[in-house]
C-alpha cells in the first residue's frame, strides 16, 4: 500500500504552518533572511529547509490572485534522482509507502547531476557534502502519524494517506474547482505522490510547480554515467 | 518450528497486546528494513494552550524521560479548537523553552539609557516593588467625579508577556487588578 499527499492550493492560506512543523519535527536550524519585498520567506529550499510555502501576486482576468504553493520534494513514483544516483545506499526507496529517501551517503555522489535530474529542483547540498530532502516523515508515518506538515495544516490544504484515497479525495475536489476555475487542474498526478490542486495556470504559482522537458535537466555526463552504471544497480533497480 | 500448546498461547497473547495498544494510533508491529524510532518514544505527554493569539488552540507537549526537556510540541488531535492542527506561530511553541537565544536573566535599562544590563533577580524584584509601591501609592484613587468607588490607578499600566499561557495570565492579571491596574494587556488580544 503506497502513500500519497494531495495538497489543495485553493485551501491554503500561506499561514507556514507546515513549514515551521517541518524544522521542528527534524530539529533543523532557522535561516538568515532578509525582506525581499515579499513575506516568502526564505526564498528557497535548502539542506535545512524542506518546505517553503511559495507565494506569488497575480492579476488574473483583471482580479488580483494571491496564489500560494507550498513546495516540497514530490516523490516521484519513478525518481529521476534515484536513477541517476544508481546507490541504493544513498538514494532509495522505501517499499511500503513510496517515500525516496536520501542517506548520509549521498555524500559520495555528484550533487550537481543529483539536482539537476530533478524535475521539480528539490534537493540540496549541505557543508558536508551530502544531499537532504524531505523524507515524508518516514519516522513518523512507519510509526501510524501523519507527516509533520499535514499533521499541522488548520485549513485542510495537506492531506496525507493511501495513494488510491488521495487521487479520489483530488479528483471530486478538482470537480469543484473547476466549477469555479476552469483552469483548475492537479500537477503531474500520475507520476509523483505529491499531487497538487491548483486554480490557475500552474506556471503562475512556480517556476517548477510542474515537470516539464527544460526543467528535466538529464545533462549529457548523467545519461552517459546512466550507460555505463553497474548492471547490478539496474537489475535491483527493477525489483 | 515446534511449538507447544504453551507456547502458542504466549505468543497469541502477546499478538493480542499488540493489537490492544496499536488500537491507541500506535502500528507497534516490528518493522523490517530501515525502522525508524520516532524522537517522540517514551516521552512523556503533558497538553498545553497555545500562548499566542486569542483562539486557544491545545497542543502537546512532549518532554524527554532522561533531562526533563522539551523535545517536541504539536497539535492536540482531541482538542475541540484545532484539531491536531496549528499554524506557523504554534508550530514553533518548542522555542520558547529551547533556544539557545533565549533570556535566562533579568535585564535592565536604565531611564534614558541606550544599554541593557544583567542584573541579579533579587535586584530587579526588589526595584519592581519599590517603583510598583511608590507610583500606586501617589496615584491610588478611591472615588471617581461621580463620587462612585473605583479603587484604581491609572498611572501604571501593564502589557502581558507573549509567551504566557492562559493560565498564568489568569495568575497575571488577578495581581494586576489587586493591585488597581485596568490597563491590562495581553498579545492575544493585540
Amino acid at each position: 500500500m503506497s502513500k500519497s499527499f494531495f495538497i489543495d492550493t485553493t485551501v491554503c492560506t500561506a499561514c507556514r504552518g507546515c513549514q515551521v512543523a517541518c524544522k521542528q519535527w527534524k530539529n533543523l536550524p532557522a535561516e538568515i533572511t532578509k525582506n525581499r519585498g515579499t513575506i516568502e520567506n526564505p526564498a528557497d529550499v535548502s539542506f535545512n529547509t524542506y518546505k517553503v510555502v511559495r507565494m506569488r501576486e497575480e492579476v488574473i482576468d483583471g482580479k488580483l490572485r494571491w496564489l500560494f504553493f507550498p513546495e516540497q520534494c514530490r516523490h516521484c513514483i519513478e525518481p529521476p534522482c534515484l536513477d541517476t544516483a544508481g546507490d541504493k545506499s544513498a538514494i532509495f526507496k522505501d517499499d511500503a509507502t513510496g517515500a525516496v529517501i536520501y542517506t548520509a551517503k549521498t555524500k559520495g555522489l555528484n550533487a550537481k547531476e543529483i539536482i539537476e535530474s530533478c524535475p521539480y529542483n528539490i534537493p540540496r547540498k549541505g557543508k558536508n557534502g551530502a544531499l537532504a530532502k524531505c523524507d515524508m516523515c518516514l519516522d513518523r508515518v512507519q510509526n501510524g502519524l501523519l507527516p509533520a506538515c499535514v499533521k499541522t495544516c488548520p485549513t485542510g490544504a495537506m492531506n496525507f494517506g493511501e495513494r488510491d484515497e488521495m487521487l479520489a479525495i483530488a479528483n471530486k475536489r478538482l470537480g469543484e474547482v473547476k466549477k469555479i476555475s476552469q483552469a483548475a487542474r492537479l500537477l503531474d498526478a500520475d507520476d509523483v505522490r505529491v499531487i497538487y490542486l491548483v486554480a490557475y495556470n500552474p506556471e503562475l504559482y512556480h517556476k517548477f510547480a510542474v515537470a516539464s522537458v527544460d526543467n528535466l535537466g538529464i545533462t549529457r555526463q548523467t545519461a552517459l554515467a546512466k550507460m555505463f552504471r553497474p548492471v547490478k544497480n539496474i537489475a535491483s533497480g527493477l525489483v | 518450528m515446534n511449538v507447544t500448546r504453551r507456547g502458542f498461547i504466549k505468543i497469541s497473547g502477546a499478538t493480542a497486546a499488540g493489537i490492544a495498544v496499536s488500537g491507541m494510533g500506535f502500528d507497534l508491529s516490528p518493522v523490517k528494513a530501515h525502522a525508524l524510532t520516532l524522537k517522540t518514544k517514551d516521552a512523556k505527554e503533558t497538553t498545553t494552550i497555545c500562548c499566542y493569539c486569542g483562539v486557544g488552540c491545545g497542543a502537546i507537549v512532549h518532554t524527554g524521560k532522561d533531562k526533563g526537556r522539551v523535545i517536541n510540541i504539536e497539535g492536540d488531535p482531541d482538542h475541540v479548537i484545532n484539531r491536531g492542527s496549528l499554524c506557523s506561530k504554534g508550530s514553533a511553541l518548542s522555542q520558547l523553552a529551547e533556544n539557545k537565544n533565549r533570556l535566562t536573566e533579568p535585564m535592565y535599562r536604565a531611564p534614558n539609557s541606550k544599554e541593557w544590563k544583567k542584573v541579579s533577580w533579587e535586584w530587579a524584584l526588589a526595584e519592581i516593588t519599590k517603583r510598583v509601591k511608590a507610583t500606586r501609592e501617589a496615584t491610588f484613587t478611591l472615588k471617581n467625579e461621580k463620587g462612585q468607588t473605583v479603587n484604581r490607578t491609572t498611572a501604571i499600566a501593564s502589557v502581558g508577556s507573549a509567551a504566557l499561557d492562559n493560565e498564568e495570565c489568569w495568575i497575571y492579571q488577578a495581581l494586576m487588578r489587586s493591585l488597581g491596574l485596568v490597563y491590562i494587556e495581553h498579545q492575544a488580544r493585540i
